[in-house]
């Protein structure tokens, strides 16, 4: 969230413009921007026609009437602008997906009267939720950032971890409809200002761990007046100074260690958002990629022996082509072009484009923003929620975005940048990724400071529904109208040897002439967390020939799946070698 | 008289006067120095402007006295620039500048006595040579200046009427339409059209090969963009950022080897340039040489390092 304008525009020649003088020095900049906005109408509807793939889900419709609070202030401190994440998650185990939001609260520069809390809603099975928080007791109540959920002990139900800006929580699931704050036994409370978490299997003892992203040295203390035309401002994060994330590991018996210096993590003080666990060199082993505001992104990549090397500018992924620290927020991790490598997704503020990192097999990546399209669109964006999925269930993952700038006066310093932004939606073909937005109904058009962004199907109609925050504001639920349209077949990973939500788990299916591979990934987005199950989308093919799951280590088994049924979910248990 | 005859002059006083003189006889020269500055300084200050100068040059070499000196200095500019000596007002500049370069008062002199001689020389122009391509071209620079893309484009038209040929035309209406606010992709090839009728005028024109190597570059045709980046290179040697830009457009489509001869003379050119060493890292890298990759990495590390401002050191977001 930390650029700056001027100090973005294309580089051009410096002789060619000592020539031209100072008025003519943004002529290729606005050769660019106006390339990019006649460039974004070229991608006609690939649907059918009115049926939008998602349609708003109203409060009055849902149920949902909780809202988010920024506690915005005349002082503009920082955190105020950047939150806050939501979750897709089935804390009952119903097999319908529940809904967590987080809020802010009390903190050192801020006491909100009444009290603000997170928000916990029980999915009714009927299109509806209820809100469920008090009697759960995972109301939190500190100035909430993002949540990221998994069954830590494996008992079969999924725990939160709430990230805040002072000291986060882990709310351990009892089974019964109820949570327990275990913070300080488990030892995960990560003083500081803790962004986007992820639970993974850094070790492949077949325990979920936990990193947590740092962003940067801030209290209120540390506070610095910002302004811009005598006007207060949110600063830009390049002031303050960068700190290192988090990594926990599970020692199974309910407390974690901080093993931040001997994994090497220590070593790379950064300013996180978003992470994601993927394992992109195929060595079975989970790394991380972790996007830094104004500072380069991290690729920690897992060597096996707890140790971590951070290698994001050889692999290409830290910077821009011109070699410029960008502001990462966002990310996610899929193999969008079905090579069996996992490829990386990077969004960034307005003026910097987002990156669409392509896996060479090499740890190293090439970012096809520009070939793909994706940069032009995004040139004037600011992306937070971001998620890979196959939303009209055709075999393909496409790409949904969440975006908003973080700076409320910025409409008065740069036009032709907004404050809201739309959401935007990029339809793989299987060939290259469409730009559908415009086609894509009337939520596309929306303006909103979207921040937080998770994917899970909440009617169970294997079409994958959208939960989007909204900065000081309330959250949109959208409904998936196409993905329905399509065949597809739902499968839920539990790991007996391997960790138990199955992260790092690859299915791969064949359905007639189709064989696509999906792999779960840790995380992805930005503050927030999906629904655990995978959908695979089958097209108009009616039949899937044969699924096989290769479980992460120390499992790492392969399974293979006959007879089986489609448009409904199914759950495969580790080593029971059948689905049911 | 020129400056490098006054100069000459003044310096064989100074010898002869040191060489020829006690050091009482010194001190009563230094203060007859010193007084007739002040009257010249104050024949300045009353417009009285030719009989000062003289005494304010004088003055201005005395070394005895800083004030002296810097108030004779800038007397003598305004006084010049009033009598019209262009001359020695640049004379007194260049004495200021180098007596007091960090003066806020001097470069602001220096900013008003330029913009001054500029407007002089352009008047001058306009006034005796008034339908020339060169006053033409000075008023459309102008207008360039001032955001009035049509009518700068007429103006340069008007050139081309009266010569189609005169080299640089071309290439600036090429700008002129890259810069106007209603650009589109027409307007790009019309663009490129400019910069291609100067490459047929003037084939030597490096900057006209560049724009369209990066006009190329924005439309992702790489093999169009590698060719004008390398013949910009070709045609100036020193021109950084053409060599550059082919690097970066080999290492796009993953020619790294290639990429690797450009990259390293535009590092070699813009040692300060953090993109220069970043993507000769990446050629690098991708080429198969690690320790030349992580030299380069280094580098651009320590540079981007450098170039983030540490906390404290703004209150204004650089926006």
């Amino acid at each position: 969230m930390g650029k700056r304008f001027a100090e973005l525009k294309p580089c051009i020649s410096r002789r060619v413009t000592d020539q031209m003088g100072c008025s003519r020095r943004q002529f290729l900049w606005t050769m660019a921007g106006s390339l990019a906005v006649s460039n974004l109408s070229r991608f006609a509807g690939a649907l059918p026609d009115i049926v939008y793939p998602f349609d708003e889900v109203l409060a009055s419709a849902s149920g949902i009437h909780w809202s988010h609070s920024a506690g915005k202030s005349p002082e503009k401190y920082l955190p105020e602008t950047t939150g806050a994440g939501c979750a897709f998650l089935d804390y009952d185990n119903d097999g319908w997906m529940d809904i967590y939001l987080v809020n802010s609260g009390k903190c050192d520069f801020l006491n909100p009267n009444p009290p603000l809390h997170n928000a916990l809603y029980r999915n009714n099975r009927d299109g509806t939720f209820t809100d469920v928080t008090g009697k759960a007791g995972v109301a939190a109540g500190g100035y909430g950032q993002g949540i990221a959920v998994g069954d830590y002990d494996g008992d079969g139900f999924p725990d939160l971890y709430v990230t805040q800006y002072g000291r986060s929580i882990l709310y351990h699931n009892n089974g019964d409809g109820t949570f327990t704050d275990v913070t300080e036994k488990a030892g995960v409370a990560a003083p500081g200002w803790s962004s986007s978490a992820v639970w993974f299997d850094y070790d492949n003892d077949g325990r979920l761990d936990l990193f947590v992203c740092r962003f940067v040295d801030f209290d209120q203390s540390k506070n610095r007046p910002c302004g811009a035309g005598g006007k207060p401002e949110y600063c830009i994060p390049r002031l303050y100074g960068p700190m290192a994330s988090w990594l926990f590991h599970n020692n199974g018996d309910g407390t974690f260690s901080d093993v931040t210096k001997s994994s090497g993590i220590a070593k790379f003080p950064g300013k996180a958002w978003g992470v994601v666990a993927a394992d992109v060199n195929n060595d079975g082993r989970m790394d991380l990629f972790v996007a830094n505001d104004t500072l380069a992104n991290f690729l920690f990549l897992n060597r096996g022996d707890g140790h971590y090397d951070q290698i994001a500018d050889q692999a290409g992924v830290a910077y821009s082509a011109e070699g410029k620290a960008r502001s990462g927020m966002g990310v996610d991790a899929a193999d969008f072009n079905e090579d069996g490598w996992m490829d990386l997704f990077v969004a960034n503020i307005d003026g910097e484009m987002y990156s669409i990192y392509q896996n060479n097999h090499d740890e190293t990546f090439d970012d096809m923003a520009l070939p793909s399209g994706i940069a032009k669109a995004t040139k004037m964006m600011s992306g937070w929620g971001l998620k890979f999925f196959d939303y009209d269930n055709d075999g393909n993952l496409d790409l949904f975005l969440a975006n908003g700038n973080p700076d409320d006066l910025i409409e008065s310093l740069h036009p032709g940048v907004t404050y809201r932004e739309p959401l935007m939606l990029f339809r793989n073909t299987g060939k290259a990724f469409q730009n559908v937005s415009e086609q894509s109904g009337p939520i596309f058009a929306k303006p909103l400071s979207a921040r937080g962004m998770a994917v899970g199907d909440f009617d169970n109609d294997g079409a994958l529904d959208v939960l989007v925050t909204v900065n000081d504001a309330a959250p949109l639920l959208l409904r998936n109208k196409v993905g329905a349209l399509n065949h597809w077949l739902g499968v839920g990973l539990v790991g007996k040897k391997s960790n138990p939500d199955g992260i790092g788990a690859s299915v791969t299916y064949q359905a007639g002439d189709l064989k696509r591979t999906r792999v779960k990934v840790g995380g992805g987005s930005y503050l927030s967390s999906h629904d655990p199950r995978l959908v695979l989308g089958i097209g108009k093919r009616v039949k899937i020939d044969w699924l096989e799951v290769t479980w992460p280590q120390p499992g790492g088994s392969k399974e293979r799946f006959t007879d089986l049924p489609i448009d409904r979910y199914i759950t495969i248990v580790e080593g029971q070698g059948k689905s049911k | 008289m020129s400056r490098y005859l006054y100069l000459a002059l003044v310096s064989l006083f100074v010898c002869a006067f040191f060489s020829l003189t006690s050091p009482a006889q010194v001190a009563k020269k230094a203060g007859d120095v010193a007084a007739s500055g002040k009257q010249a300084v104050n024949l300045a200050k009353a417009g009285r402007c030719k009989e000062a100068l003289p005494g304010l040059k004088r003055a201005a070499q005395h070394d005895a006295d800083p004030a002296l000196k810097r108030d004779a200095g800038f007397a003598g500019v305004r006084c010049a620039m009033t009598i019209g000596e262009t001359e020695s007002a640049i004379d007194f500049l260049r004495f200021l500048k180098r007596e007091f370069p960090r003066d806020p008062d001097v470069l602001y002199l220096a900013v008003h006595t330029y913009s001054d001689l500029s407007t002089r020389a352009s008047l001058e122009l306009a006034m005796t040579a008034p339908a020339s391509p060169e006053a033409h071209q000075l008023n459309a620079e102008s207008l360039e200046v001032q955001g009035k893309w049509d009518e700068a484009e007429k103006e340069y038209r008007q050139i081309l009427t009266q010569n189609p040929n005169r080299p640089g035309i071309h290439y600036r209406l090429g700008r002129i339409l890259l810069s106007k606010p209603d650009f589109g992709p027409a307007m790009a090839e019309q663009a490129k059209g400019e910069f291609q009728q100067e490459l047929a005028i003037d084939p030597s024109n490096a900057g006209a090969e560049y724009v369209l190597g990066a006009l190329a570059r924005q439309n992702q045709q790489w093999d169009e963009a590698i060719q004008h980046f390398s013949q910009a290179a070709k045609l100036d040697a020193g021109f950084g950022d053409a060599f550059l830009d082919l690097g970066m457009s080999l290492v796009t489509v993953k020619k790294y080897s290639e990429a690797i001869p450009p990259l390293e003379t535009a590092v070699k050119l813009e040692p300060q340039n953090p993109t220069a060493h970043y993507n000769l890292a990446v050629a690098y890298r991708r080429g198969g040489r690690q320790t030349d990759a992580e030299r380069e990495f280094a580098i651009h590390r320590k540079m981007t390092e450098q170039n983030a401002a540490p906390p404290g050191s703004s209150q204004e977001n650089p926006n």
